[in-house]
């Protein structure tokens, strides 16, 4: 393995970590932030692959403002949930689990060195340019999308208003 | 683009998959909506990861269906964070136990 595959594995291993995090903490406040954590994560491996317009999306506008807003109402609602689940529930997620990293395993170990080695060595970086992105298709894309979350806003003003 | 290989590939939909299926035990096991709002969020989070492969071969595409969820996301949010408004408001509780109409026992 070369050094951009060791720093993917431990980039997607951190954030496998705290996405478990999530799961096994009590306290909302605690899963909002690893919750955070996991999102920085994501698009930390977006900064790894240099797709730069996506990671300033995801932690300006995903984590800037929607996770902060989840954090807030965490911090705000502090509850420590009971587990509805069994769980034996994890018996078939480490059997998935086990099968994926025997077949990826049998598959590293069938490629020849020399050939893993220079399939490793492929470019990591993804170079995505946005100037490609604006045209009139997309740009209409855009115009419905922001259209219809207005009409969200204003429906969820309404039944809030209506409730007071 | 250059296309990804497929270690790297096997890593990111593997890291996407763990992502989704804690999103899932989250979505399940919460007793309250704040919990179900995280365990939402976690599973757009998994959803951008599988978004990266896509960028290899079609990067425009990619970036109007992750605008698309982000901007999904977003929507989410605010009927979420408006139902645990009222929720609390009515039952002066946040507990998915205090919803009488609707769903099942897991």
């Amino acid at each position: 393995m070369n050094v951009e595959m060791l720093l993917l594995v431990a980039l997607a291993g951190v954030t496998a970590l705290s996405t478990l995090g999530v799961l096994l903490t009590k306290d909302n406040f605690y899963a909002a932030m690893y919750m955070t954590l996991t999102l920085v994560m994501v698009a930390t491996i977006y900064a790894f692959f240099s797709i730069e317009p996506v990671f300033v999306l995801i932690v300006f506008v995903f984590i800037g403002a929607i996770g902060i807003v989840t954090v807030a109402i965490a911090a705000t609602y502090r509850h420590g949930p009971e587990r509805q689940f069994s769980v034996f529930w994890a018996i078939p997620i480490v059997v998935t689990a086990a099968v994926l990293c025997y077949s990826i395993y049998t598959y590293v170990l069938d490629v020849p060195v020399y050939t893993a080695l220079m399939t490793f060595t492929t470019h990591y970086s993804l170079k995505y340019s946005i100037e490609n992105f604006i045209t009139t298709e997309y740009l209409l894309l855009l115009l419905f999308m922001t259209s219809l979350a207005v009409l969200l806003m204003l429906s969820v003003v309404n039944i809030y208003r209506s409730e007071n | 683009m250059p296309a990804l290989d497929f270690m790297t590939v096997s890593i990111i939909y593997i890291t996407a998959i763990v992502i989704l299926l804690v999103g899932y035990l989250t979505a399940v096991s919460s007793k309250d909506i704040v919990r179900l709002l995280i365990a939402l969020e976690l599973m757009f989070g998994a959803v951008f990861m599988s978004l990266i492969p896509l960028f290899s071969v079609l990067p425009d595409p990619a970036f109007g269906v992750a605008l698309l969820t982000i901007f999904a996301s977003g929507g989410e949010l605010l009927v979420l964070s408006a139902a645990i408004v009222i929720h609390d408001r009515r039952k002066k509780s946040i507990l998915t136990s205090s919803v009488s109409i609707g769903g099942d026992n897991v």
